[in-house]
């Protein structure tokens, strides 16, 4: 994750979302889709910019990939305008656009060619003479690692391969916009590890905007410049991945990406630089060290990572404040980390991840039903109020 | 479940013979040197000589030429007619009238062959009422209206087959060449066709058999002169037994049964190729 | 509202601004793939009118044609054989005479009235023989393993394609009186004098379930097979035996290809001809041969043609059925 922040730093450098007179390259205004009576996009808009990896991330039936293929022209919009570049995208058919689209299903023509798929496109435009096509197949071959495989047929290539064809079929082309359908998720998890920095180098190499549509967080968060993360036909939160992670608007977003701890509580404190909320969930306060614009007393909710709660067996200097004791119920040892659930006084269960940064014996080990207290610091919750 | 097993594997070997045996029979007795067919004479037989007979009787063979060109004609057409409705049922949205189309084209499936036939008569003769009071053109029944009839009924089995071919298609792979600049013709042409090419290829072979093979239908469409091969044997048969129709039987069945055994072959071959392919893919 | 928003932004050349058909197709909440066709109009329409007009003129058409002659009056010595039943007369009036009693004949006439009983009788018992013997046929070959299952269906397939007539003649070789069957059984012993086969109901039981089994047996199987397996082991690990796993589980789920197979062969049995031509009994016919007689033999038209439109009409709905089940599948089938 951070060599991936790293990168966009480097590739957006003025993260250009954030500057309000830069102009957008891809622009969905008030987009609505209905199918009967299911609206499958609710009066969405969205502002994308040149260079991005651009992530909309969401759960099966939020309508990102009904959002993808308006973009594509597979669908029309019910309601709304898709601008590109400038353009109104309205009755323009998907094969006039110059957008293209990677399938989750990769849709390699099975009874052509490696070469002859990727020429495809190629070919279906006016002006492009037969020694060109051919330059240029043979430029995204490379590219994309797969020369020897050239005269093969897509049955005779593996997932990882097929999906490399798939990439450089639309790449090819040259599109001012690439599209892509879950593109990993056909791949085991080793493969997709690699392919994920491998499409990011050609992304950037190549300079093409990507929208990518996608249910698995880590992809989002690996790939993406900005996410935008949808429920429900509508746009919830669009950030970059460490706003989207460290500061989630809604319960919504802070539950789907990553896991987290959810303290429901009042509001008893709201100063400029501090909030102090009550809650029983917890049995005890929680102190945030930032202020939260909201009414006293309103209902809110504290999210709290498991990797930032603190385990130990001594009760802390203040036990008053952000932190509550508890009996460990649940240990899961996954290599690099360790989920505890540990069943709070409250009777609410808290997971908590940490590191196994130490080989440590059985007995210093913190074990099953060992009473324990968890901490955090004040820095670590997040506040939403819807 | 082993004595279900069992019944229904009874039931299967049963099944087979009873489909078996009568053309076996059949092909047998061709060689039976009797004319009562069935009684076997010792004597004379095996012997070839009604085959002799079969390829000097100028009626069969010249109806069996005519039978071969209007099945070839009808298939023709029926597989283009056919492929474009499977087409449109399978691919296009709603519009007015689908329904229609729909019931149009799997009604002949069913329709028994009296209708069918009675009713194309009845259309030619009002045809030819219309055109010869408009032009003053007298067109007799013959060729034509028989491979007109033809390819109205047989093209209902090539919708089917082709409309469910494209069903289990993954669409996908049309949408990518539309996404790749393609137009729909384009796609179609380049894309669906080759990809349903079996599925079109077995329709042409199930229009040709259909109409090589129609009896009823061709009996009311047909003209003065224009005797298929089942209007000739029908009207032989109808009084008894003729071996010669047993020597003209083997040779079909022989036919038939060489042309599915070497597609068997052929697809499995094809398929245990492909799939050795798709195991060294995944492995290398 | 939603539509004008369409139409907002008006910058310079886009093509496309189609309102009307818009909302033409959108009432219908088009499906995936077609929507981009707004442009193409034209060419779908050529595309859908090809096979459409064909289907009108030469499949839908006649049968108003032959509506129409069902109510003609039969005139023995015409060509064609009837008065016409629009008349153009001249004083400018169009005279349409429209006769009822080739129908009422149908109704009366004993000749029709048992015809029609039997026809419906011969087809649904060859229909339920048919069934009795595919389905095993089906299970059998759906629960085979995959090689011998293409082997199977193969043999199932190939007399399909050998003539339909001529497999049916072969029947009259062994069902005659000096037939193989007779021959047979008398070398055996087992009968003294020959049975009577040919030209009983028998005969053409046996003559349409040997045509139709391969009709009755493809969607059975169709059906069976996509049966999920895990389904009767449940049953088993739920107690059930092999034939009450069967009645409950299978027999149930199979209902669809049953009901097609049975219509695909009830509904061409009704009006067959050939076979009760070959095989059938001379006193009792079945209907397709009235019609042709009526046809051929007497040259009434009207009448003919009455008979069939009765067909069609005591046809219809099982028509509409298998109509229905065919669309289901294909539906199920649709990924």
């Amino acid at each position: 994750m951070q060599s991936a922040e790293r990168r966009t730093d480097k590739k957006i450098k003025n993260e250009p979302w954030r500057d309000p007179n830069a102009e957008a390259y891809v622009r969905f205004e008030n987009i609505t889709k209905r199918f009967g009576d299911f609206v499958a996009v609710n009066n969405v808009s969205l502002k994308i910019y040149k260079g991005e990896i651009f992530c909309l991330l969401g759960g099966s039936g939020c309508g990102k990939s009904t959002l993808l293929r308006m973009m594509a022209g597979f669908e029309q919009p019910s309601a709304g305008t898709i601008y590109l570049d400038g353009q109104d995208l309205a009755g323009i058919p998907p094969y006039e656009r110059p957008v293209n689209m990677m399938f989750q299903s990769y849709a390699l023509f099975p009874h052509m060619t490696v070469e002859k798929n990727i020429a495809f496109g190629l070919e279906q435009e006016k002006g492009l003479s037969r020694s060109e096509i051919a330059t240029r197949v043979t430029d995204i071959l490379e590219i994309v690692k797969l020369t020897p495989f050239a005269v093969r047929k897509p049955h005779q290539l593996s997932g990882g391969q097929r999906q490399r064809v798939a990439l450089a079929r639309s790449l090819v082309k040259r599109p001012k916009l690439l599209l892509l359908d879950e593109p990993l998720g056909a791949l085991d998890k080793k493969l997709r590890e690699a392919t994920q920095f491998e499409l990011i180098n050609i992304q950037e190499s190549l300079g093409v905007t990507f929208i990518v549509v996608t249910h698995d967080q880590e992809e989002a968060m690996t790939l993406a410049s900005r996410i935008g993360v949808m429920n429900r036909g509508e746009i919830v939160q669009i950030g970059t991945p460490t706003e989207i992670y460290e500061f989630p608007m809604t319960k919504f977003v802070a539950d789907f990406i990553g896991s987290v701890n959810m303290f429901e509580g009042q509001l008893v404190e709201d100063l400029p630089d501090r909030a102090r909320i009550k809650s029983d969930e917890l049995g005890g306060l929680i102190y945030i060290d930032h202020g939260i614009s909201s009414a006293p007393g309103a209902t809110v909710w504290a999210a709290v990572r498991p990797e930032k709660i603190n385990i130990q067996r001594q009760p802390p200097a203040n036990t008053s404040e952000n932190c509550a004791k508890g009996v460990v119920k649940e240990i899961a040892y996954m290599g690099d980390v360790s989920i505890y659930l540990v069943k709070i006084d409250s009777g609410k269960t808290v997971r908590v991840t940490l590191p196994n940064v130490e080989r440590l014996s059985d007995d210093e080990r913190i074990q099953w039903d060992e009473t324990v207290w968890l901490t955090w610091h004040a820095s670590s919750p997040v506040v939403v109020t819807q | 479940m082993k004595t279900q097993g069992l019944f229904s594997k009874v039931m299967l070997g049963f099944g087979f013979v009873f489909l078996y045996v009568p053309i076996l029979s059949m092909v047998i007795f061709s060689f039976n040197d009797s004319r009562l067919v069935t009684v076997w004479n010792s004597v004379g037989s095996p012997t070839l000589k009604w085959y002799g007979r079969l390829f000097s009787d100028d009626q069969i063979l010249s109806a069996a030429w005519l039978s071969i060109q209007v099945a070839a004609m009808s298939a023709t057409g029926a597989v283009v007619l056919g492929t474009l409705s499977g087409l449109v049922l399978a691919r296009f949205g709603p519009f007015k009238g689908r329904a229609l189309l729909q019931g149009l084209t799997t009604a002949p499936l069913v329709m028994p062959e009296v209708i069918t036939g009675l009713s194309m008569l009845l259309l030619f003769v009002s045809l030819e009422q219309l055109l010869k009071a408009m032009f003053g053109w007298q067109f007799d029944r013959g060729v034509a209206t028989i491979t007109i009839a033809h390819i109205t009924f047989t093209m209902a089995y090539v919708t089917v087959v082709v409309q469910s071919r494209l069903a289990s298609f993954d669409d996908s792979l049309e949408e990518a060449a539309l996404d790749l600049g393609a137009r729909p013709a384009k796609v179609f042409f380049r894309i669906t066709v080759p990809l349903i090419l079996p599925a079109i290829l077995s329709g042409w072979l199930l229009a040709f058999t259909l109409s090589w093979d129609d009896l009823v239908v061709t009996q009311f469409v047909s003209g003065p002169g224009s005797n298929t091969l089942p209007m000739v044997i029908f009207s032989r048969v109808r009084l008894g037994v003729s071996p010669v129709v047993n020597a003209l039987a083997t040779i079909m069945v022989l036919i038939v049964a060489l042309g599915v055994i070497l597609s068997a072959v052929l697809m499995r071959r094809q398929e245990l190729r492909r799939k050795r392919e798709e195991q060294m893919a995944a492995s290398g | 509202m939603s539509l004008s928003a369409a139409r907002t932004v008006g910058t310079r050349g886009t093509p496309g601004r189609l309102g009307p058909v818009w909302t033409f197709l959108f009432r219908y909440g088009p499906p995936r793939w077609t929507e981009y066709l707004i442009k193409n109009w034209a060419g779908q329409r050529l595309v859908i009118s090809l096979p459409y007009l064909w289907l009108l003129i030469f499949f839908l058409v006649p049968f108003l044609i032959v509506l129409k002659i069902s109510f003609a009056e039969f005139s023995p010595l015409g060509r064609p054989p009837y008065e016409p039943v629009f008349r153009w007369l001249d004083e400018g009036a169009l005279q349409i005479k429209l006769l009822v009693s080739s129908y009422t004949y149908l109704f009366n006439e004993p000749l029709y009235v048992s015809s029609w009983g039997y026809s419906i009788m011969v087809a649904a018992v060859s229909t339920v023989l048919c069934l009795l013997l595919g389905y095993p046929m089906a299970y059998a070959i759906a629960r085979s393993t995959p090689t011998y299952r293409n082997v199977f269906l193969m043999l199932v397939i190939l007399p399909f394609w050998t003539s339909f007539l001529l497999r049916v003649y072969a029947w009259i070789g062994l069902l005659k009186t000096d037939g193989v069957i007779n021959n047979v059984l008398m070398w055996l012993g087992i009968i003294d004098a020959p049975l009577t086969m040919m030209y009983t109901s028998f005969a053409v039981y046996i003559g349409i379930v040997y045509s139709y089994l391969p009709f009755m047996i493809l969607p059975l199987y169709s059906n069976l097979e996509k049966h999920d397996n895990t389904l009767l082991e449940a049953a088993s690990d739920l107690g059930a035996g092999p034939i009450k796993a069967f009645l409950r589980v299978t027999l149930p789920l199979s209902f669809p290809g049953i009901v097609a197979g049975s219509l695909l062969v009830f509904i061409p049995a009704v009006g067959e001809y050939v076979i009760p031509s070959l095989l059938g009994r001379t006193d009792q016919l079945m209907i397709a041969k009235l019609l042709s007689d009526e046809f051929f033999l007497n040259r009434d038209w009207p009448k003919a043609s009455a008979v069939a439109i009765a067909m069609l009409l005591l046809l219809v709905v099982p028509i509409m059925l298998f109509q229905h089940f065919q669309n289901k599948e294909l539906q199920a089938n649709k990924k």
